[in-house]
């Protein structure tokens, strides 16, 4: 004898909703909070104080020692948060965004301080400092 | 002039038959995806499919032999030849006395054809997905032709036309037969299901092309335009053996004059040939999975053979007595 234990669930699934997302067509399924999506990443917080290139466990971060800054690639980041509880200063945070499909693996929207950002962050600090130090030699005379 | 309008019968049939077993094979992906509450493609999906690959690149293994490059042609030339013997809610346009068995010899030989495009293709995944696909189709075919001779006897006991032609399968049926034949009847319906459902290689039986098992089986080294060549001439067997099933056991049409007369009993039979489809391939196909290949062979001799006797010999009662 055959059993078809399916049979009548199948039958009933017939004459039910689809339970699915059409995505394209709609919104994704929300995310939960404290979703784990691209990291964030503000330059101006950021100290260069290193804590995340040593807590990284896959390699996104490079310490730019003239700037006191870091430069990352997302391309490589496995979402372990581990650098956002890290951070001292919050520079770093996690965001909502996970559709992060691309044809380049070197797109913009993966790379935070390029080396012309780099070449621009250096300019201003060492206008800055300029600025301090006259206002300092001002101050001095 | 006669040849000339069952040429063109053919070409005609040749045409609605490859549209229809296309968009049944496309609500069958979309009955069995709403069956698991998904929503599945497109109905005219394997349309698209098959235009797809026809425009795909052709790769030929080294190791094939020119077999490998015919076969999916003589299996589609084989399978459009059948569609003259095949009845369609009407005689089959070369209906002649004792047809069925040139009907029987194509439609196995349509599978041959794809055992033996495989078999020359080199890869011993084809081999093995070709020995299954032989071990089934010599297990499977003879409960089909008992069952299949038996009725067209009993029905060559009424006088017919052409005894022993399909066509004489819409002059009387076997239900007329009388309360033995009723039962016999009902035995046939399970035969001819189980059988339709070997053949379109279904639920229980999909195992020749286990794509999980051994590599898509049959249709490993296939691609591009014989690929889809031998979806095509797959599909219109399928619409075919449905054929068989509807003409043998559920024959009933609309007795009209004229050409309007054979394009509604078309219209008819493919309603019924959707209907049998539906019951052995959508439902089964959702709610089984595969058995082994000995398991198949097993149940077709013990339990679908076996039943195909006893069909037959109560019916043979039925109409001695
Ligand atoms: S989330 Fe993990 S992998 Fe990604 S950048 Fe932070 S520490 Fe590295
Ligand atoms: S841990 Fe935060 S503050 Fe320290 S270098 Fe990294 S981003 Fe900058």
């Amino acid at each position: 004898m055959i059993r078809l234990p399916l049979l009548s669930t199948v039958i009933k699934n017939l004459f039910k909703k689809p339970a699915t997302n059409p995505f394209p067509k709609t919104e994704p399924v929300p995310v939960p909070e404290n979703f784990r999506g691209k990291i964030v990443y503000n330059v101006d917080k950021c100290v260069g104080c290193r804590m995340c290139v040593t807590v990284c466990p896959a390699g996104v971060f490079v310490y730019l020692p003239e700037i006191r800054k870091v430069a990352l690639w997302t391309g490589r980041c496995v979402f372990c948060k581990q650098c956002v509880d890290v951070c001292p200063t919050n520079a770093l945070q996690m965001s909502d965004e996970f559709l992060l499909a691309s044809y380049d693996k070197y797109d913009s929207k993966f790379i935070y301080v390029t080396p012309e950002e780099a070449e621009e962050i250096k300019k201003k600090q060492e206008e800055l400092k300029k600025a301090k130090a006259q206002a300092k030699a001002k101050k001095d005379q | 002039m006669n040849l000339v309008y069952a040429l063109l019968g053919l070409l005609g049939l040749y045409i609605y038959v490859s549209v229809m077993s296309l968009l049944f094979a496309g609500i069958d992906r979309k009955l069995v995806a709403r069956m698991q509450r998904r929503i599945g493609p497109p109905i005219l999906q394997p349309f698209y499919d098959f235009l797809k690959l026809v425009s795909k690149e052709t790769i030929i293994p080294n190791t094939a032999n020119f077999m490998f490059k015919v076969a999916p042609v003589l299996m589609l030339a084989t399978t459009i030849a059948l569609l003259a013997y095949t009845p369609f809610g009407f005689a089959p346009l070369f209906a002649t006395k004792g047809d069925i068995i040139v009907f029987i010899y194509l439609l196995t030989l349509a599978d041959f054809f794809l055992v033996i495009g495989v078999m020359s293709s080199g890869s011993p995944y084809g081999r093995i997905g070709a020995s299954r696909e032989v071990a089934m189709l010599v297990s499977r075919e003879p409960a089909m032709m008992l069952g299949v001779f038996a009725v067209m006897w009993g029905i060559s006991k009424f006088g017919v036309q052409k005894p022993f032609s399909l066509s004489s399968l819409y002059e009387h049926n076997i239900w007329e037969l009388g309360p033995m034949a009723w039962v016999a009847g009902a035995i046939l319906v399970y035969v001819f299901m189980s059988w339709l459902a070997s053949e379109i290689e279904a639920g229980f039986f999909n195992i020749p092309e286990a794509e999980q098992e051994i590599a898509e089986g049959t249709l490993v080294e296939y691609s591009g335009r014989y690929l889809a060549i031998i979806k095509l001439a797959e599909s219109m067997k399928e619409f075919i053996a449905a054929s068989l099933v509807v003409a043998v056991l559920f024959p009933w049409q609309l007795n009209m004059p004229g050409i309007q007369g054979y394009i509604v009993n078309l219209l008819i039979h493919t309603l019924k040939v959707f209907i049998v489809l539906f019951v052995a391939k959508t439902i089964f196909r959702t709610v089984t999975g595969r058995l082994k290949i000995s398991q198949a062979v097993n149940l077709l001799w013990t339990r679908v053979f076996a039943a195909s006797v006893i069909g037959a010999l109560i019916l043979a009662m039925g109409v001695s007595l």
